[in-house]
C-alpha cells in the first residue's frame, strides 16, 4: 500500500517537475544554437549546431555587461534602503502604541492593493519635475517607495510576535529605544529580514515596468529592458535573447540558492500574529 | 495593548529617542543615494552638447548601421551626436512621454504618417524646412510624405524598402515553376504547388505579428481599387463596407484555399523558416525578411512583384519609408539640422547602408544601394511604380492597425462571414477616426 502510494507520488511529482523544467530546458537549448540553425530549422527543432557565441553576443554587443552593473546598482541600494526604513517603521508600529497606528498600517496595506500601472504617468512626470528623470536614483526612489508598504507590513507582523518580556528585561537593564531596536529587535527579526531581502532582490531585479517609466537612455537601463532591447523591430535573434535571459537569471538564482532556507520559511513570515 | 504601554517608556523619552532614530534613518538615506548617484553620473547631465538620437533600431544589423552613421558624422568634425537605442516596443509606447518631457531627446528614428502629423499639430515637432533646402534632388513623393499637410516639413526620410512575393530560387527550380505575371497565372501557380503537396502561400500572421496580414489587404486594394482609393479608405473618407472593399475580399477568397493552414498560428519569423525549408512556396513580406534568413540562403532568395489583378489600375507599390524627426523643444536646433542634413546626404546614406544588412534602399537618388541583385530589382520595382503607399499602419495610424488585424485574421479563418466582418471593421474604425 505504502509502496503504491510512493510510486504514485513520484510519478505525479516527476511529471510536474518535467513540465516545470521544460521551458527552461528549451531556453537553454536555444541559447546554444546558432542563428542560422534556428532560422533554417525553426525554433522548435532539435539543435543541429552548438555554439556559445550567443552568450558573448548578449554580454558584449547586447550590452548585458553594462546592464548587469546598472541592475546591481539599483537593486542592492534599494534592498538595503527599503529594508532599513521598513524595519524602523515596523519597530515603531509594532512595539509602541503610537497614535493612528492601525490607520497607518492599513494605509500601507491599501497602498499595496493599488495597481502600480495607474501611477506610471504621475511618477514619470514627478521624477522629471524633481530633475532626477533618466537617472538610477530615480529608479531607486521609486522602488523604495513602492516596496516600503509591503515590507513594513510584513516586518511589523513579525516584530509583533516577539515576546514583550524580552523588551521589558532590556528596558530594566537601561536600554533606550535605539538600543532595543538595534540590539534586541533587529537581531531577532533576522529570519524575516533575510527572507524579505531575497524576495525584494528578485522583485526589483526582475522589474521592467518602472525601469522603462523613469529611464530612457540605453546606458542606464537595467537588465530587463536591455533584454527587451535584444528583440529587433522585425527580426529577433532568439539564440542571443535566450542566452541573455540565462545570464539575467544568474543573480536571482544565486540569491535564491544562498537564501533558500529563509526564502521558504519566509513564505510564512507575518502570517501568524 | 495595555501590556505594550507598560513595556514602553515615558512618552517624552520615547519621542526623543524616536526622533533620534528618525534622524539616523534620514541621515542614511542621502548617503546611500549619494553613493548611487556618483556611481551612475554619466547620463545625469546632458553630455557636452551632443545631439541625442533616440533610436528604435534594436536589431543588431540595424543598430550597427545607425552607430556607423553617427560615428561618421562625429568624425567629420562640427557638431557631434550620440545614439541611444531602446527596444522598438518600448520606444513606440514611450514616444509620447519622450516628446512631452521637459528635456526631450533631440531627434528620433521613425516613419512619416498620421502619428507625426498629430504631434506636429500639438507643436511638438521641429520644422526641418531648412534641412529640406539641401535636399533639392529628392523626389516630390518624399517631400509630400514628409510634410505635416499644412506646408511644414517635419520629417527627413533616409531609407525605404519594398514588399514583394519572396521565394527560394532553388525550390522554384525543383518544382519546375516560374514567377507569374498576373493574378490568373498566380492562381495557376498556387494550384500547381498545392498539387505537389506544398502550402503555396505562407503568411506568418500569428503570435505577435498579426499585422503581416495587412500586406495582403493593402496590395489587393491598391491592385483592384488603386492607391488613391486605398488612402481615402484608410483616412476615413471611404467605408470598409463599401462594395469596392468587398471586391478586394472576393478576390482574396480566390487565393485563400492556397494559404498555409497555420498562417494565422505562427509568427512571421517561423513562417520564414517554413518558406526556407520549402514547406510553403511564397511569402508576401517586406525586404527586412532577408535579415531573418541564414546567410547561406541569402543568395537563393528572390521575389516577384505582387501580381497585377486589373491592368487598368495604375501600378502602385508599398515602399515604407524610414528616417528622422526632431523635437521642437531641442536646445540644439543648429546641431540637429546639421545631423539631419548629413543623414540626408548621399555620403551619410552610403555609410548607413554599408553597415546595415543591405536590404534597405537610400532615399537620396545620388546614394548607392548595396548593389546585390535582390536590391537592384527592389529599387527598380519602386522606381517603376506610378504611386507608392507606405503600409497599413503608416498610411492610417497605429491605432487603426489592431482593427485591421482582428478583421483580417477573422476573415482568413472564417471567410464566409466577410459581410459581418466588414461591418464590424467599419464600426471599430469609426471609433478610432472619431476619437
Amino acid at each position: 500500500m505504502k509502496l503504491r502510494r510512493d510510486i504514485g507520488f513520484h510519478a505525479v511529482a516527476g511529471t510536474l517537475s518535467i513540465l516545470w523544467l521544460l521551458p527552461i530546458a528549451l531556453v537553454l537549448l536555444t541559447a546554444i544554437r546558432t542563428f542560422d540553425d534556428i532560422a533554417s530549422n525553426g525554433l522548435g527543432a532539435m539543435p543541429s549546431s552548438f555554439s556559445l557565441d550567443s552568450f558573448g553576443a548578449a554580454w558584449h554587443a547586447g550590452g548585458q555587461s553594462r546592464a548587469m552593473v546598472n541592475s546591481l546598482l539599483v537593486t542592492v541600494p534599494t534592498v538595503v534602503l527599503s529594508l532599513a526604513l521598513a524595519a524602523a517603521a515596523a519597530f515603531a508600529l509594532s512595539r509602541y502604541d503610537i497614535p493612528f497606528r492601525r490607520a497607518i498600517i492599513l494605509l500601507m496595506l491599501a497602498g499595496n492593493l493599488l495597481p502600480p500601472q495607474i501611477l506610471l504617468v504621475p511618477v514619470s512626470k514627478l521624477s522629471e519635475l524633481l530633475g532626477i528623470y533618466d537617472t538610477l536614483p530615480a529608479l531607486i526612489a521609486v522602488q523604495v517607495g513602492f516596496g516600503l508598504g509591503f515590507y513594513t507590513f510584513v516586518l511589523q507582523g513579525f516584530m509583533w510576535a516577539i515576546p514583550d518580556e524580552i523588551q521589558q528585561a532590556a528596558t530594566i537593564d537601561g536600554a533606550g529605544v535605539v538600543t532595543i531596536f538595534w540590539r534586541i529587535i533587529l537581531p531577532m527579526t533576522r529570519p524575516a529580514l533575510a527572507a524579505l531581502s531575497a524576495l525584494a532582490f528578485t522583485w526589483i531585479f526582475n522589474d521592467l515596468l518602472w525601469a522603462i517609466t523613469v529611464l530612457r537612455t540605453g546606458t542606464v537601463m537595467p537588465v530587463t529592458p536591455a533584454l527587451l532591447g535584444l528583440q529587433g523591430q522585425y527580426v529577433s535573434n532568439w539564440n542571443v535573447i535566450a542566452a541573455g535571459s540565462v545570464i539575467a537569471a544568474i543573480p536571482t538564482v544565486a540569491v535564491f540558492l544562498r537564501f533558500q532556507k529563509h526564502f521558504i520559511s519566509g513564505l510564512a513570515v507575518g502570517a501568524v500574529k | 495593548m495595555s501590556q505594550r504601554s507598560d513595556a514602553g517608556l515615558s512618552r517624552r523619552r520615547f519621542l526623543r529617542n524616536a526622533g533620534l532614530a528618525g534622524l539616523g534613518v534620514v541621515g542614511a538615506g542621502p548617503l546611500l543615494n549619494a553613493c548611487a548617484t556618483s556611481a551612475s553620473s554619466g547620463p545625469v547631465t546632458q553630455t557636452g552638447g551632443a545631439v541625442t538620437v533616440q533610436s528604435n533600431l534594436s536589431a543588431p544589423a540595424a543598430k550597427s548601421a545607425i552607430d556607423a552613421l553617427v560615428t561618421a558624422f562625429n568624425d567629420r568634425g562640427g557638431a557631434s551626436a550620440s545614439v541611444n537605442t531602446v527596444a522598438s516596443e518600448t520606444f513606440r509606447t514611450q514616444l509620447p512621454s519622450y516628446l512631452t518631457s521637459a528635456n526631450p531627446p533631440d531627434t528620433y528614428t521613425w516613419y512619416p504618417g498620421s502619428l507625426l502629423s498629430g504631434y506636429a499639430e500639438k507643436g511638438l515637432l521641429l520644422d526641418v524646412g531648412d534641412v529640406w533646402q539641401t535636399m533639392g534632388d529628392y523626389s516630390e513623393a518624399f517631400r509630400t510624405l514628409s510634410s505635416d499637410g499644412k506646408g511644414k516639413q517635419i520629417f527627413v526620410p533616409t531609407t525605404y524598402y519594398w514588399w514583394g512575393m519572396f521565394y527560394r530560387k532553388s525550390k522554384f527550380a525543383e518544382w519546375g515553376v516560374t514567377p507569374p505575371a498576373n493574378w490568373t497565372e498566380f492562381l495557376a501557380l498556387c494550384r500547381t504547388l498545392q498539387g505537389k503537396g506544398i502550402a503555396p502561400i505562407g503568411l506568418g500572421a500569428g503570435g505577435n505579428t498579426p499585422w503581416i496580414a495587412s500586406g495582403w489587404f493593402d496590395y489587393l486594394d491598391i491592385r483592384i481599387n488603386g492607391a488613391q482609393f486605398h488612402r481615402d479608405l484608410l483616412a476615413g473618407r471611404k467605408r470598409f463596407d463599401d462594395p469596392k472593399v468587398k471586391q478586394v475580399f472576393a478576390t482574396w477568397m480566390e487565393a485563400l484555399p492556397y494559404f498555409d493552414p497555420s498562417g494565422t498560428a505562427v509568427a512571421f519569423q517561423d513562417a520564414t523558416t517554413s518558406l526556407l525549408q520549402g514547406r510553403t512556396g511564397m511569402l508576401l513580406i517586406g525586404a527586412f525578411f532577408a535579415d531573418s534568413a541564414p546567410k547561406d540562403a541569402l543568395g537563393d532568395i528572390d521575389f516577384f512583384q505582387f501580381p497585377i489583378v486589373d491592368p487598368a489600375v495604375p501600378v502602385a507599390e508599398e515602399g515604407p519609408t524610414d528616417g528622422f524627426f526632431a523635437s521642437a523643444r531641442t536646445p540644439r536646433k543648429a546641431e540637429v539640422a546639421e545631423f539631419l542634413t548629413y543623414a540626408a546626404t548621399a555620403e551619410g546614406q552610403d555609410v548607413y547602408i554599408k553597415a546595415s544588412t543591405g536590404t534597405v534602399l537610400p532615399t537620396n537618388p545620388g546614394a548607392k544601394d548595396s548593389g546585390t541583385g535582390l536590391v537592384t530589382k527592389g529599387r527598380k520595382l519602386l522606381q517603376d511604380a506610378k504611386e507608392l503607399t507606405q503600409f497599413f499602419n503608416r498610411d492610417s495610424s497605429d491605432a487603426l492597425q489592431p482593427t485591421a488585424d482582428s478583421a483580417l485574421v477573422r476573415f482568413i479563418q472564417n471567410p464566409n462571414e466577410v459581410d459581418s466582418i466588414l461591418t464590424d471593421w467599419q464600426s471599430a474604425a469609426e471609433k478610432i477616426w472619431n476619437a
